[in-house]
């Protein structure tokens, strides 16, 4: 780090906590925006639970639409947090400090915006989860384990609890920060929170061995849980879907998209919380250089698959690729493709890395992209499979339409509670990877 | 109808019930609608019967459970008892919610052959049209759910037609007209029937000129109109009979030129080797669609090795023309010529049979016809050099020509004529047409609609009897003018109708499940009609009409019934059969078994006389677009159009649901600039419509097709407002001069674009194969009669999974031929009927959500002018390496041990893994839940509980369901096994589809059972399992294993399908593409 720190420890702490009192009005209104798309989709989806499924726009034979790819979508985002948390944490790649925070934080609230999803999209939402979860009940029924369905409830639960315990651990010495500084009921809830952290030596020694340990334990499942949820189309004999490269191929898919998001939301935040020297252009870089190493991962994966598509001989698979490149949605596969692949490569270059406002929306593309790449691989294997007689097409409808955006505005909605309330960057983090203080002779 | 039930409780806890309050039912089906029942009391109609118990013998009534007995009008029947039971039953359930309280009273009594939960079967005729196909109808509890053809009866043989199996949708439909209405000034008003009778009665004495006006019917019924037009007074020739498919009074009279006796012939198809058709739709409706596709399934579809040849000359792509193996199209109105030219070709041919005297007749009439057949001969795109080899093969072979469809044009009889001189001159009368024994009863008679408008002035009062002239005649006849000028209209229809509109009297009429009646489809062979219900809509059967009526102007007819009436006149055919026992032995015997008969027999003379009796048509020949309009499969000439089972199963050439289109050829289209959906304005010299295009394959370019059936006028019927349209505006006034027919072929029209697109609700989507070559597999003759003899194991397949729990005993599988399946759809709507299927509307087809769990995939493969089509019925493949078993999280789709995948609806959350898992998509999702109780706001769909079958649930929305190889029938089959004491046995369990397939393409079976049919089938060389490649090359392809197979269709001529694969560079290179041996089963890579 070239650059020169001006700030020192208890600058941190007050600029940071400073937007936990006083954010900038402009956050207000995001919030809420962000809670008024939460309301319409709330209100879609209480229309679609009264009214039946037939409200959304699943037909014969696209029995999954936008809400499958919606789900994998937030799943897939929610990777690319704990990769910059834990997986970066046990590289020693000193410029996570600063993000991991957020990007963490980020994680949370897309697995939790993930997993309304399978209970939007199943046709009997009052029965499904108490029968989908392995409970004791008089018929000595089990869940189908065969059933990567199952397999996803128990990835993404475990992926919530370790992840939640993981930035919990990890925000503790910053939730005692913020008891030391107010007072009345938010002492006592900060204080409850912090569990009575002191900060002595022996505290930190545990805190860093129980922080890595869970990194650590969250570590694999950055590549597990999306594993899982891609053995949702895999595990089918779709074309397609039925394909062993899925795992892999979401797994950097999530991690793109994840980034992706990480920098769009990095972005407005460091702006509006003046967080210009915490988040410096360098940490945004490195978030940007992991991005296009993913995009490049994921264009590779594309070209793979098509090529085996084609060498594998199987005409079904081959028929569907054709399908996915000139068939009647192909304007999804493209926008996938320059999206997720062409764009990105304009950061191979530093200006652009740099540049904020093009690299912003570079990654808003790459969302787009991703999106349109669950959307894709949902969509075409299901309009045309096997049997020609069957084909059909979809057209998502406006509640699906509408939950969507509900989606994105829970998203929001409960990450802009988490910038109100809980220090986005991490204090603690952010202190060891800043230079020394300058000395008294320095300063001069 | 406005007694509590709270007084009903109490009456009944009293016991006793006074004579003058009949105990009233409640009703809990309809909210929004009036009660269908009505109170037993009103039940007994007129003031000849004595009791209830006299009508109807064999749903003898035990009397009055509950309640003393006493006079005959005392109120509650079994049936209201029955209903109440079930009320109350359900009242009692729904304990949480405030309702009277109701006391359920079981029966002391229970009356004789009905024990609850055990169906019990009437035998019929269906009267959905004149064939006069025998049905059983299944009963539970008095209410008729299931509409079964009979087995043992020789026209339909167990099977039904898609028209058929709706028939409950018509029994029960909600738009049935409660009570008689009478027009006094300028409002209708209800009546009661005793006042409507005194009504009738003075109306018509009044007047002088009365008529009768019904559709065709070949048994007792036509005789007794005249019968009653004589009794009062008018003559026997005020009988009108109008029957809206031409085909069968064309035939009947061109019979009647060149033989001098009427009638049709009776076409035993069954050992035909060659059958030639021109324009002819016989497996489509014809003049009997499930007696011609039982035999033409018979020669046709490769049993016992050999396979009938079919060659057809049609302008349009029909079902008969997809069971063809040479299609030559040809414009409309070239029937004719086509024909005198196979004549000629016939008449060149040294060994063409005929006697002198009648081979000098045709060649007489070909010589008046020398211009005409001149004409034909450089314009019909069929060389003469085809026609003698077609003539050639005609003779050598044992053959038929059938001629003509249901829309007909000016030359329809001379069309006949000229099917009969080649049926002479081939010698198919004796050998496969049968003229003289057994031959078949025209359902018309030789006044028709021509005479009707011509003397319609005269008439006074016309009595019209299912029958809608208003919405079949085209409109360029004037007829609703002519209908208006008759004073008093009297209009007993079963259903709403266009003609009603027009009456002055409207009668609800009988069902034809509620009648008595007969029909005699070939001469000596009758087939009777008993009701199986009592009426439930206050309705009376229209000859017992007729027959009070003239009791009420004092003129009995000495009957007290048409009951009694039949069974006299069924005295003489007691005689006439020569039968040992008594009358009374013998007609119950009849009614139980459904029908009797000797084919009768007769003289007929040579062909002869016919150029007197029949000049050339002075009508030239039309070049350009001309409009053909058959009727349609399913609706016929527009009656079926509010039935909502039949509107979704749609059109089985185009799978459109709920709605009219113009078919025409694909490069006419695109000569024309319009695509498909493209709304066009087809305009003719009667008048023009509106109507979105869908290109047709195989369509002459000059044919313009629009079915007949829908397009009712507004108000009809909510189930048909709002879409549809009636080509029958377009038509001009001609007839076929011969019969006085309405011309509904042949219209020159022209295509105009609107500008507009319309969405037509066509279920499938994609129309050919698109190289897949695992879907559909079709074989030459020359290799299935090859390798007829060798057996395949489709099972022998290594697997690495355990082997799942196996009953010893059963297997459940399924086999399907496509070579004999002709697309009739019979299959879609009995598996509605039987399963309790919703329909969902137009909306929900469009965005693809037809609930249908079977579904007909039609694909064309080929030149796109003459394409070969192929039917393939795709159900739960119940796959024992099922995909969709594997990914349910809940369980709720599971393999049994006898073979089967089963749907458990209770458990099911929906989240829809197992259809996105299922390669053949064949899993229904219930997106809403369907009410069953209401005609729904949106006029999509009457769901009537009525109809429902009581063995199978119904399912809510989020629930997954599809074909369950009707588990209730193997349920209770496996039950009476095991009463008996035995395994079942092959063929007790029909299921639905099976049952009611005219071209016995399903067999279902145990394939535990080395001896049943399935067994022979799955092993049968040309068996394949769809999406499973061919196992015994020892490739598995996605290797679900299904339990169906299907046997690949039996073509002459090699497929289009197997030469692309074998040849074409469209496949990526693998070990096994280019290699293609004639012992092949078809095997693609």
């Amino acid at each position: 780090m070239t650059e020169k720190w001006t700030k020192t420890a208890s600058d941190v702490n007050d600029s940071i906590l400073a937007n936990l009192s006083n954010p900038h009005p402009m956050f207000y209104v995001a919030w809420a925006m962000s809670g008024l798309c939460v309301l319409l989709g709330i209100g879609c989806w209480v229309y679609q639970t009264t009214v039946g499924m037939g409200t959304a726009g699943m037909n014969s034979p696209v029995y999954w639409g936008v809400y499958i790819t919606n789900f994998v979508f937030w799943v897939g985002i929610g990777h690319a947090g704990t990769l910059i948390s834990a997986i970066l944490f046990l590289f020693r790649a000193k410029w996570r400090n600063t993000v991991a925070r957020a990007a963490e934080a980020m994680t949370i609230f897309a697995v939790i915006t993930a997993g309304l999803f399978p209970l939007i999209h199943v046709g009997r939402l009052w029965l499904a989860p108490y029968w989908m979860a392995p409970l004791p009940n008089t018929n000595n029924l089990w869940v189908n384990f065969r059933s990567p369905l199952i397999w996803d409830i128990f990835a993404i639960s475990t992926y919530l609890t370790v992840s939640l315990l993981f930035w919990y651990m990890g925000m503790v010495p910053d939730l005692a920060s913020i008891r030391d500084r107010v007072k009345g009921f938010k002492r006592l809830v900060y204080g409850l929170l912090s569990f009575g952290w002191r900060g002595t030596a022996k505290q930190w020694h545990h805190y860093e061995a129980g922080y890595g340990f869970l990194a650590a334990l969250a570590t694999p499942l950055v590549l597990s849980v999306h594993s899982v949820v891609s053995w949702d189309f895999a595990m089918s004999l779709q074309p397609g879907w039925h394909t062993t490269i899925f795992p892999p191929y979401f797994v950097a898919g999530a991690i793109l998209s994840g980034c992706s998001m990480v920098f769009t939301l990095l972005v407005p935040i460091r702006k509006m919380f003046r967080f210009e020297e915490f988040i410096t252009v360098e940490h945004l870089d490195s978030c940007l250089k992991l991005t296009l190493l993913t995009s490049s991962i994921v264009a590779y994966a594309y070209g793979v698959e098509f090529f085996i598509a084609w060498y594998s001989g199987n005409e079904q698979e081959w028929a569907l690729f054709k399908s996915r490149a000139i068939g009647p949605y192909c304007m999804y596969f493209w926008t996938m493709v320059f999206c997720n692949c062409v764009f990105p490569l304009l950061w191979w270059s530093k200006r652009i890395r740099r540049n904020i406002p093009i690299s912003m929306v570079i990654a808003i593309l790459v969302n787009v992209g991703m999106w349109f790449e669950r959307y894709n691989i949902v969509l075409s294997s299901l309009v045309e499979d096997f049997v020609p007689g069957s084909w059909g097409h979809y057209e998502p409808s406006w509640i699906e339409m509408g939950i969507t955006v509900g989606s994105f505005g829970w998203f929001f909605f409960w990450f802009f509670i988490f910038c109100k309330f809980f220090p986005i960057v991490s204090m603690s983090e952010i202190k060891l990877i800043m230079p020394k203080p300058l000395s008294r002779a320095e300063q001069k | 109808m406005d007694r509590t039930s709270k007084e009903l409780t109490e009456k009944n806890r009293a016991g006793a019930s006074t004579a003058d309050e009949p105990a009233v039912p409640q009703t809990v089906f309809l909210d929004d609608d009036q009660p269908f029942e009505k109170p037993a009391s009103e039940f007994v109609p007129g003031p000849f019967y004595k009791a209830a118990d006299e009508r109807i013998p064999e749903v003898a009534e035990s009397s009055l459970d509950g309640v003393t007995a006493g006079s005959s009008d005392l109120a509650v029947d079994r049936r209201d008892f029955m209903r109440l039971f079930s009320a109350s039953a359900l009242f009692g359930a729904s304990a949480c919610i405030r309702r009277p309280e109701e006391t359920a009273i079981p029966y002391v009594n229970q009356p004789i052959d009905q024990i609850p939960g055990v169906p019990t079967y009437y035998a019929t005729t269906c009267g959905d049209c004149s064939a006069g196909c025998g049905v059983v109808i299944k009963t539970r509890e008095g209410r008729p759910v299931k509409v079964e053809g009979s087995p043992e009866h020789p026209i339909n043989q167990g099977s039904t037609c898609a028209t058929g199996q709706a028939t409950l949708q018509g029994l029960y439909h909600p738009e049935r007209r409660k009570a008689p209405q009478v027009k006094i000034g300028e409002r209708f008003h209800d009546a009661a029937w005793d006042e409507t009778f005194d009504a009738l009665a003075s109306r018509v004495s009044a007047a002088s000129k009365v008529a009768i006006f019904t559709g065709g019917s070949t048994g007792h019924r036509l005789e007794f109109y005249r019968k009653f037009l004589k009794h009062i007074g008018s003559s026997e020739d005020q009988l009108y009979v109008y029957e809206p498919n031409g085909l069968m009074s064309s035939i009947s009279k061109a019979h009647e030129i060149a033989f001098g006796a009427s009638g049709m012939p009776r076409a035993d198809l069954r050992s035909a080797e060659l059958i030639v058709g021109i324009g002819s739709d016989f497996l489509d409706i014809g003049t009997s669609s499930c007696f011609h596709t039982k035999g033409f399934s018979a020669s046709h579809s490769f049993q016992r090795g050999k396979m009938g040849r079919f060659v057809q000359f049609e302008s349009g792509m029909s079902q008969t023309g997809a069971r063809s193996d040479d299609r030559y199209p040809i414009a409309p109105g070239d029937e004719l010529g086509v024909a005198l030219l196979l004549v000629k070709s016939l008449l060149a041919n040294s060994s063409s049979k005929g006697s002198a005297g009648e081979r000098s007749e045709m060649k007489r009439v070909l010589d008046s016809y020398k211009g005409y057949i001149v004409a034909a001969e450089s314009r019909v795109g069929v060389s003469s050099a085809e026609l003698d080899k077609v003539a050639a093969d005609l003779i050598t072979k044992k053959s038929v020509v059938m001629c003509g469809g249901t829309a007909i044009d000016e030359n329809a009889t001379m069309l006949q004529v000229a099917a009969i001189m080649a049926n002479t001159l081939i010698g198919a009368y004796g050998k496969t047409l049968f003229f003289d024994r057994g031959w078949m009863t025209a359902p018309t008679t030789n006044r028709g609609i021509k005479e009707f408008i011509e003397e319609a002035g005269d008439i006074d009062l016309v009595i019209v009897i299912d029958s809608n002239p208003i919405f079949t005649v085209p409109q360029a006849f004037g007829i609703d003018k002519v209908f208006e000028k008759i004073p008093q209209v009297i209009s007993i229809q079963n259903q709403n109708t266009e003609t009603d509109r027009y009456a002055t009297v409207r009668l609800p009429g009988h069902h034809y499940l509620e009648s008595w009646g007969d029909e005699q489809p070939v001469a000596g062979f009758w087939t009777v009609r008993q009701p199986a219900v009592r009426a439930l809509a206050n309705s009376r059967q229209s000859e017992d009409i007729l027959l009070w009526v003239a009791g009420a102007m004092k003129k009995p007819m000495g009957f007290a019934d048409y009951r009694t009436y039949l069974m006299q006149r069924w005295k003489n055919i007691h005689k006439t059969l020569g039968n040992k026992v008594d009358f009374d032995t013998f007609w119950r015997a009849v009614l139980r078994r459904g029908f009797v008969g000797k084919l009768e027999k007769r003289n007929v003379r040579s062909f002869a006389n016919v150029r007197g009796k029949i000049a050339p048509s002075d009508t030239p020949f039309k070049s350009g677009l001309k409009l053909v309009s058959p009727l349609d499969v399913r609706l016929q000439d527009g009656r079926g159009a509010d039935k909502p089972v039949l509107q979704e199963a749609g059109d089985s050439m185009t799978t459109i649901t709920w709605d009219s289109w113009v078919a025409i050829n694909p490069n006419t289209a695109k000569k024309l600039g319009f695509r498909r959906n493209d709304l066009l304005k087809v305009e003719g010299s009667g008048g023009s419509v509106e109507v979105a295009l869908y290109p047709m394959p195989g369509m002459h370019p000059d044919a313009v097709y629009i079915h007949r059936g829908n397009g009712h006028a507004e108000g009809v019927s909510r189930v048909t407002d709002g879409f549809g349209v009636n080509p029958l505006g377009i038509f001009s006034k001609s007839v076929d001069s011969q019969t006085g027919q309405p011309v509904t072929s042949g219209q020159t029209v022209k295509l105009i674009a609107t500008g507009k697109r319309y969405r037509l609700a066509a279920m499938q989507k994609h129309n050919d194969i698109a190289n897949r070559s695992d879907v559909i597999k079709k074989v030459t003759l020359a290799s299935a009669v090859a390798n007829a003899g060798k057996r395949k194991n489709l099972d022998d397949v290594p697997d690495l999974y355990p082997k799942l729990k196996e009953s010893p005993d059963y297997r459940w599988g399924l086999s399907v031929d496509l070579t004999s399946c002709t697309g009739c759809s019979a299959c879609m709507v009995a598996c509605a009927t039987e399963n309790n299927i919703p329909q969902v509307g137009r909306q929900q087809i469009l965005m693809g959500r037809e609930m249908h769990w079977i579904r007909l995939d039609r694909y064309f493969a080929g030149d796109v002018d003459n394409p070969e089509v192929t039917y393939q019925p795709v159900m739960c493949q119940h796959c024992n390496h099922a995909p969709c078993e594997a990914v349910c999280p809940v369980y709720a789709t599971a393999h049994d041990p006898e073979g089967m995948n089963g749907q458990t609806y209770n458990r099911c959350v929906g989240t829809r893994y197992c259809a996105n898992a299922c390669p053949y998509k064949v899993r229904r999702f219930n997106w809403f839940t369907h009410k069953w109780n209401v005609i729904s706001k949106t006029k999509e769909t009457n769901r009537n509980p009525r109809a429902l079958n009581p063995d199978v649930t119904v399912r809510t929305r989020g629930v997954m369901e599809k074909c369950s190889f009707c588990v209730q029938r193997i349920r209770d089959a496996k039950h009476n096994a095991i009463e008996r004491g035995e395994k079942v046995r092959d063929g007790e369990i029909r299921t639905a589809c099976e049952q009611v397939c005219p071209a016995n393409a399903i067999t279902f079976g145990n394939l535990k059972d080395g001896r049943s049919r399935i067994s022979r089938n799955r092993s049968d060389n040309r068996s394949f399992l769809m999406l499973n490649a061919d196992a015994s090359h020892g490739h598995y392809g996605i290797k679900t294993l299904p339990n169906v197979n299907y046997l690949a269709e039996v073509t002459h001529k090699e497929s289009a399908i197997n030469k692309k694969h074998h040849g074409g560079s469209s496949k990526p290179s693998g070990d096994h593409g280019a290699k293609k041996s004639s012992t092949d089963t078809g095997h693609q890579g």
